[in-house]
């Protein structure tokens, strides 16, 4: 009953944010797409790193791939931007499958830092690639208007919510929950752990590869750097965190509240908004380190004392 | 020949101050089980702390050097008693970005207290060079070698032969049998931030006087610092020490023979083979 | 699960909010605005911060004297700059603001060419001119845009001038190392950099591309080193100029000459050298000088006083490109004797007029043509050495070794 609510209020969203480029400014769809792909980028990170607890820092990879891949494709082959789109994300997902299954061996930190590792070797070869216009970056052609690129991320964001939300609820997501809370057991229970996570990375792959190639043409130029930027990773990891890791909306709804409050911050107090930024991490991750999700859901029992709460708990 | 004698050399010189930039940071990470990804910043911090001793006070920047790294210990002291300490038990992510924002934080700091101008540390000795059987060696980062050399062996030393080493290994290993030790954890790690932030600033001093300062060289510096601490894995400082050099050659040598764009492509891909091959570092300990 | 329900509601309100904040942008009137967004913070705003002295710099002063000829009304002219912390993403956004939001229908640009080439497109998606001083790179200027103009010479010049000096010094230049970092604007100096040392008859002993931001040039040093060339030629960025030079003298490498595309105009860059930075190369499409005459500000070498005695340095040609860009708009406006975005473009498209930085007129691309001047570090002093006119002050050639200066 409640959960049709839910359902019924997320369709009415969706539908309202369609709606959105006949009535608002280009500005404000520009800073539309641009968070909408934030929430793909979020909710596909969410996958590997909320769900199956893998912290990963590749996920700018398989979105810089996507970006190249698109790129590539359009400038080299002469595809179409559709074609294009599914080039990157089927590059992008057998990098997937192969990186994956090399790496998902590795917990932890050593599971960070080697993904961190594979984004920057992936901006050195990028940058040495003939094809890939080398570090001077790829001019793409200019599609004038946004209502193509909005509707395409919005799009983006509703299918991958609705993966996570079939993730969810499947069996392959108990796998893979199972996985985060305790591996060994997980595969005592009968869960091909291995499978299970280069599963997850590739369909993580693939969001986060279809947000690269509609960046790629709506921002018309992509250099290696800002393609594999570690930079939008960390993005991704903190607006899942920030909505909640391991949730079907809180990635969304961080991705949407930490945008407006970037954009707000760096339009009205301009060179301190990176400053202010930092500081709304830093508090955030001390007060609420399970995010809005589980503030929602517990503040009207602790009230105030709910910061308090989960400060003692993570303190020595 | 000579040209390899000359990468040899040029390789081996550039890993000891690599090795020292990632001490801290395989110090702080082993111990505390902290990514720090300030590292870098701090680093940055103590390059401008002696900047600011030598042509503000006059002071010669190795003279400048303890005086950097004590300044860098309160810093390090204060950030983990006041705040790494109130998220030192939750999931990791968490400490991930709770560094990551002290370093975007203290990027800024920077930008707005000594502004993007560029800033060398330059005594009139900077460039002085002598032969050693015909390869150039520059005296300031023979010097700096030297003394990621002695601070690393000195880190050893105190880590293996003082109560209060001890007990930081203890700590590192197990909280509870710490706590039977007589030790009051929350002043252990922000002493060993400390020692970590300390090590950052002696490294900053030093990067100052051979390369330049600005407030965004942090991100750069951390990364390296992490293909050292991997390499030389988090158990041993003198693992530290082999990471450093390794990286150093190989950066040297990818830049003499295959061509300088294909350093980070060589460094990094080192990085991921090790952690592929040995998940725990060439020489770590098991997780 | 009412919980849930809050939290989905959430989703509109930030669009809500930022159409709100959209809505609330100011409508000017009886004043033109220009629009930037420039590097104040981030790793560009080194030299980014230079844009957004010289925009504002050159708007005080029009204003001062009696701003803007529209028709017959005269207007005074209004900046808003936005700081987009090095990021060429947020970049873009902001000047979809200025465009849609806050209706501004001129712009001036970013630094660095990748920065110009990701938000040109956005001048060029709403049919607004961009005047940019910031970008050189080939790449901003071979898309066939209507709607964007450079002050900064071709890139693939840079070397040009300095290699007609080196063949006339004595002894002349005959091998050259060229080390230029990896990003488009150098990659293009580099491309022509080779035909003109070709036409020159100078052999090239070593022609290495590094990667951008690099801070160890001891490799590459040890092989100039052993391959001895005459001259060295380097075409990056400051932070690598810096190290590059730092580090010859640590490695004690001294080519007769060595020539950098930046730093050596810039007042901030010699201090941080100090002594080492004599001897040093380099080139400026622009020096003050009083032959250049000024509508607002008299000649070039005037321009230089009063930037000197308000920001307490020299310009270097960053900030007289930037002031040359408002200058153009200026122009171009009083000449369509409107402010309509369209009508301004042709208008820049025909501007011939002379400034403190030089001639300003577009070609059909939209870039501008200007001589670069070699320039040489003597003393801590810029000096010029090498014009188009010949040698105009006697060059420190060849450079003595370290040990001996």
């Amino acid at each position: 009953m409640r959960a049709r609510v839910v359902v019924t209020l997320c369709v009415v969203v969706a539908v309202l944010l369609a709606g959105v480029p006949w009535i608002a400014s280009p500005a404000t769809i520009e800073f539309g797409i641009n968070m909408l792909l934030l929430a793909a980028l979020a909710q596909s990170w969410n996958i590997i790193g909320g769900y199956t607890g893998y912290p990963s820092f590749g996920n700018s990879v398989f979105y810089g791939l996507g970006s190249y891949g698109t790129a590539v494709a359009m400038l080299s082959w002469q595809l179409p931007f559709g074609v294009g789109l599914v080039v990157g994300a089927v590059i992008a997902v057998v990098f997937a499958l192969l990186l994956g299954r090399a790496v998902l061996r590795l917990r932890g930190h050593y599971f960070a830092i080697c993904t961190l590792g594979v984004a920057e070797v992936m901006t050195a070869i990028v940058s040495n690639l003939e094809i890939t216009g080398r570090n001077q970056g790829l001019v793409l052609p200019l599609l004038k208007g946004n209502v193509l690129f909005y509707e395409l991320s919005l799009a983006l964001v509703v299918v991958a919510t609705l993966v996570v939300w079939w993730i969810a609820r499947s069996r392959f997501g108990f796998g893979l929950v199972a996985i985060r809370e305790n591996e060994e057991a997980a595969a005592s229970m009968g869960v091909d752990t291995t499978r299970y996570k280069i599963f997850a990375f590739a369909i993580s792959a693939a969001i986060g590869a279809v947000a690269g190639g509609i960046h790629a043409y709506w921002i018309t130029f992509i250099d290696p750097v800002s393609a594999f930027d570690i930079g939008l990773n960390v993005k991704m990891i903190i607006m899942a965190v920030f909505g909640g890791p391991g949730s079907i909306l809180g990635p969304v709804v961080g991705a949407f509240v930490l945008s407006a409050i970037s954009e707000v911050l760096s339009s009205e107090i301009s060179t301190v908004a990176g400053l202010f930024f930092g500081i709304v991490i830093v508090v955030a991750v001390v007060f609420m380190p399970r995010g809005i999700a589980d503030l929602l859901r517990r503040f009207h029992t602790y009230r105030w004392r709910y910061f308090a709460a989960n400060v003692r708990a993570t303190r020595v | 020949m000579n040209l390899l004698w000359q990468g040899i050399v040029n390789g081996v010189l550039l890993g000891g101050l690599y090795a020292l930039m990632a001490l801290g940071l395989a110090l702080v990470w082993g111990v505390l089980n902290i990514v720090n990804l300030a590292h870098g910043a701090l680093i940055m911090l103590g390059g401008y702390v002696c900047y600011y001793l030598f042509t503000g006070a006059h002071i010669d920047p190795f003279v400048a050097l303890p005086i950097t790294a004590a300044v860098l210990f309160v810093v390090g002291y204060a950030i983990q008693r006041r705040l790494l300490n109130l998220v030192i038990r939750a999931p990791m992510f968490n400490t991930l970005l709770i560094t990551f924002g002290l370093d975007v934080v203290l990027t800024y700091a920077a930008q707005i207290a000594f502004s993007a101008d560029f800033r060398t540390v330059n005594p009139s000795y900077a460039g002085a060079n002598f032969s050693l059987l015909g390869a150039t060696v520059p005296v300031v980062r023979l010097l700096a070698f030297v003394i990621a050399l002695a601070l690393t062996f000195g880190l050893w030393l105190f880590l293996t032969r003082t109560p209060l080493g001890r007990a930081i290994r203890a700590t590192s290993q197990n909280l509870v049998a710490a706590r039977l030790y007589g030790v009051e954890p929350r002043r252990i790690y922000a002493l060993t931030f400390g020692i970590g932030a300390a090590l950052a600033g002696a490294a900053g001093a030093l990067y100052g006087v051979v390369s330049q300062l600005n407030p965004y060289i942090g991100t750069s510096l951390t990364a390296k610092s992490f293909v050292i601490a991997i390499i030389g894995g988090l158990s041993n400082p003198l693992g530290v020490i082999v990471g450093g050099l390794v990286l150093g050659l190989v950066e040297s040598m990818t830049s003499l023979y295959i061509g300088a764009t294909y350093t980070n492509v060589a460094s990094f891909g080192i990085l991921v083979l090790v952690l592929i091959v040995r998940p725990t570092g060439l020489l770590g300990r098991t997780a | 699960m009412h919980r849930i329900a809050f939290k989905v509601a959430l989703a509109p309100l930030a669009i809500a909010a930022c159409a709100a904040l959209a809505a609330a942008g100011p409508a000017a009137a009886a004043t033109i605005t220009l629009g930037a967004s420039v590097q104040m913070t981030g790793s560009l705003a080194n030299t980014g911060r230079y844009y957004k002295d010289g925009y504002e710099f050159a708007v005080d002063r029009i204003n001062k004297a009696g701003g803007v000829k529209v028709g017959s009304a005269h207007e005074q002219l209004a900046l808003k700059i936005l700081d987009n912390q090095s990021d060429d993403n947020l970049a873009v956004r902001q000047y979809t603001q200025l465009v849609s939001t806050d209706k501004i229908g001129l712009l001036l640009g970013p630094f660095a060419s990748g920065t110009v080439i990701a938000t040109s497109s956005v001048a060029e998606k709403y049919e607004v001119p961009m005047v940019q001083g910031g970008g050189a790179s080939d790449q901003i200027f071979s898309r066939g845009y209507k709607y964007v103009f450079g002050t900064l010479p071709v890139a693939s010049k840079y070397f040009e001038s300095t290699i007609a000096a080196g063949a006339k010094l004595n002894p002349p230049v005959k091998t050259v190392a060229l080390l230029y970092a990896d990003d488009a604007f150098d990659v293009s100096v580099a491309k022509g950099t080779r035909t003109w040392l070709e036409k020159a008859g100078m052999k090239l002993v070593l022609d290495e591309r590094y990667s951008t931001n690099a801070s160890d040039f001891s490799s590459l040093l040890s092989r100039i080193k052993s391959d001895h060339p005459d001259a060295v030629l380097v075409a990056g960025h400051e932070t690598e100029v810096l190290n590059f030079i730092r580090q010859s003298k640590s490695l004690d490498v001294s080519p007769k000459l060595y020539s950098f595309t930046v730093g050596v105009p810039s007042a901030d860059f010699r201090k941080a050298l100090g002594k080492d930075g004599d001897y040093a190369f380099g080139m400026t499409s622009w020096l003050p000088s009083a032959s250049m005459k000024d509508r607002w500000f008299g000649n070039g070498e005037e321009f230089e006083k009063a930037w000197k005695a308000q920001f307490g340095f020299e310009p270097d040609y960053h900030a007289a490109s930037a002031v040359a860009d408002v200058e153009a708009f200026v122009m171009a406006i009083e000449a369509a004797g409107s402010t309509d975005p369209k009508k301004v473009r042709d208008a820049l498209s025909k501007v011939d007029f002379e400034s403190l930085y030089g001639r300003i007129q577009f070609d059909s691309v939209g870039q501008i043509s200007l001589p670069q001047t070699v320039v040489q570090v003597q003393n801590g002093n810029v000096v010029p050495v090498y014009g188009d006119k010949g040698f105009i002050n006697k060059a420190m050639y060849p450079m003595p070794d370290w040990s001996k200066r």
